[in-house]
């Protein structure tokens, strides 16, 4: 009995390069002073690469309304921070509150998308989705729900229900959740390649007719790519955006710049692979935290074509090619 | 006995052009049947009604007496349907294993087989098909004939009761496809799936592999036999076929 148990778990063990990676990075966050805002970057871009993987990574959809889920995600925090406090005895139950109210409108808004828009193929549903954020924005503002263009302020509510502890709150523990999104997005993600949605999305991501004859219902397997991403994107929202700023602005949360790093990061890092969106993370992270000290306000002057340079002349990032170059060794099984 | 597959009165039109023109056919279980016309006979078509990417505008296909003239294709592959493309289609980036387990996972055993179970199957094609030594490559690698060894080693892993064959020995070398259709002609039989072998002019396959053929012309039948008689009728010779070529295809097998 044992055997088969083992060459079971034999399949999740890409996940050491990534936790390990994880561990380093929180214990020198933790213990080499003035590191953590560092750390606590590299984390939450890993952890939108990995969210972002799932979807983009997996099917070769592109999603240009990608940022509305975690823009969902954070006020879904902000409305249940600003709503209980008068109940402090929930005490940090808000913030559970707020991470659920927060997957929750992420996952509905990603199903009415992708019920619609992932009936269309490739770039036709990248255009649909360019609309969907915008749209959101924009719908805020008009409609004036969750404050309209004043967006939702909740500092003061997170001073009152936690008092001394709220700041820490937002320096140390919301990077500390990102953290744990990101270690769950990676076991997701794994999971899903070991399993049937797996080689469902790398068929379909190769030859959507052929996917079809073998017998895939592509249109099922592409929402469920699109929601489990857009579940990850609400709960980073919550934590990384809402809990950390203490306040939600449409004209910040909806800002497609965000979309546009995800991609990067994707992309940088490797595609579909499971390491990727955590070094692309490590990278453009480390990049952009160092050059908004060594040249401020340059950093996309030097991301753009840096994007372009990986596209051209190494599509599959910096993992697709390390994985070819461990196949056949003893690394093999660990790099996926 | 039920057919295996039965069509009722088919027709198709693209505008004005009658592709298919109330056809008739049935197919039964273990059978291989070869559908035989020249360019622009309604072959294709035809082959694409009964996959269902085409819903005929008259008529209807029945799967084992079920209607399943509107059924999308990806149900089709889990009853019993499987299908093969006039140029093979791989998932280029999986392996060829990974390829040959897709078939198996989604096909007419899909709820009965788990991933590693699908994968076995995947490695139990690969060996009868004779490419086992490629299985750990990226399918896109593979030379064409090893791509349709493959393709047909993943639709045999879908484990069909019906197999639609588009031109399958389109573009290879003679000496490739007697291996290929003797090898195809013993996995048929020996699994009972009936196959529907679509050719335009490469008559040692037909020859060689249907127990039945069908030519059609116009969009309509034109015969239905056993497959000597068919291809030596005097109607087939004079539309289609020609003298030389039977000679020919008769001299070499």
């Amino acid at each position: 009995m044992a055997a088969p148990r083992w060459s079971g778990l034999m399949k999740y063990l890409p996940l050491l390069p990534v936790y390990a990676a994880y561990i380093i990075l929180l214990l020198l966050g933790l213990y080499l002073p003035g590191m953590w805002q560092m750390v606590a970057l590299v984390l939450f871009y890993a952890a939108v690469g990995q969210a972002f993987n799932v979807f983009i990574g997996m099917t070769r959809y592109v999603d240009f309304g990608y940022v509305a889920f975690i823009a969902l995600g954070s006020y879904g925090m902000a409305i249940a921070i600003s709503r209980l406090a008068a109940f402090p005895q929930l005490g940090v139950g808000i913030i559970a509150i707020g991470l659920i109210l927060g997957v929750v409108m992420a996952v509905l808004l990603s199903i009415a998308v992708g019920g619609v828009a992932l009936r269309l193929r490739g770039a036709y549903f990248a255009i649909a989705t360019i609309g969907v954020s915008e749209g959101f924005r924009y719908f805020i503002d008009g409609a004036k729900i969750w404050g309209g263009s004043e967006g939702i302020i909740f500092s003061r509510q997170l001073k009152e229900v936690f008092g001394p502890t709220a700041n820490s709150l937002s320096t140390f523990w919301a990077d500390v959740l990102v953290l744990l999104i990101a270690i769950v997005a990676a076991f997701v993600t794994i999971h899903y390649m070991r399993t049937r949605v797996g080689y469902a999305l790398t068929a379909l991501r190769e030859d959507e007719d052929a996917a079809k004859v073998m017998g895939i219902n592509v249109t099922k397997y592409k929402i469920i790519a699109f929601v489990t991403s857009a579940a990850f994107a609400g709960l980073i929202g919550a934590s990384a955006w809402a809990l950390k700023t203490t306040y939600v602005f449409p004209a910040d949360v909806f800002l497609i710049t965000y979309t546009v790093e995800a991609i990067v990061i994707v992309m940088l890092g490797g595609a579909g692979t499971l390491l990727g969106p955590v070094v692309g993370g490590l990278v453009y992270g480390l990049s952009k935290y160092w050059l908004a000290i060594a040249l401020p306000g340059y950093q996309l002057l030097i991301f753009a074509p840096a994007l372009l340079v990986i596209i051209v002349t190494f599509p599959q990032g910096i993992v697709g090619v390390v994985k070819r170059k461990v196949k056949g060794t003893a690394l093999e099984r660990y790099i996926v | 006995m039920t057919a295996l597959l039965r069509l009722e009165n088919v027709t198709k039109r693209f505008g004005g052009l009658v592709a298919v023109d109330s056809m008739n056919l049935d197919v039964h279980h273990g059978e291989a049947l070869g559908i035989v016309g020249p360019n622009g006979s309604g072959k294709t078509t035809l082959y694409n009604v009964i996959s269902g990417v085409y819903v005929p505008d008259e008529g209807k296909v029945l799967f084992e007496g079920a209607d399943i003239t509107r059924v999308p294709i990806y149900r089709r592959s889990p009853m019993g349907m499987g299908r093969t493309f006039q140029i093979p289609r791989p998932f280029a980036s999986a392996s060829v294993r990974e390829n040959v387990a897709v078939g198996a996972m989604f096909g007419s055993l899909a709820d009965k087989l788990s991933v590693d179970q699908s994968l076995e199957m995947a490695d139990h094609y690969l060996e009868v098909m004779g490419i086992s030594e490629h299985r750990d490559k990226p399918a896109g690698n593979l030379t064409p004939v090893e791509k349709k060894l493959m393709e047909m080693a993943r639709a045999f892993a879908m484990k069909p009761k019906l197999l639609l064959m588009d031109e399958a020995m389109a573009g290879m070398h003679p000496k490739d496809i007697d291996g290929i259709v003797s090898l195809m002609k013993r996995i048929q039989r020996e699994e009972g799936v009936a196959v529907i072998s679509m050719v335009e002019h490469i008559m040692r396959a037909v020859k060689g592999f249907a127990d039945r053929v069908v030519v059609i012309h116009q969009g309509r039948k034109l015969v239905d036999a056993p497959t000597a008689e068919a291809l030596s009728d005097q109607r087939v010779v004079d539309v289609y076929l020609g003298r030389p070529n039977v000679e020919e295809s008769d001299a070499t097998s």
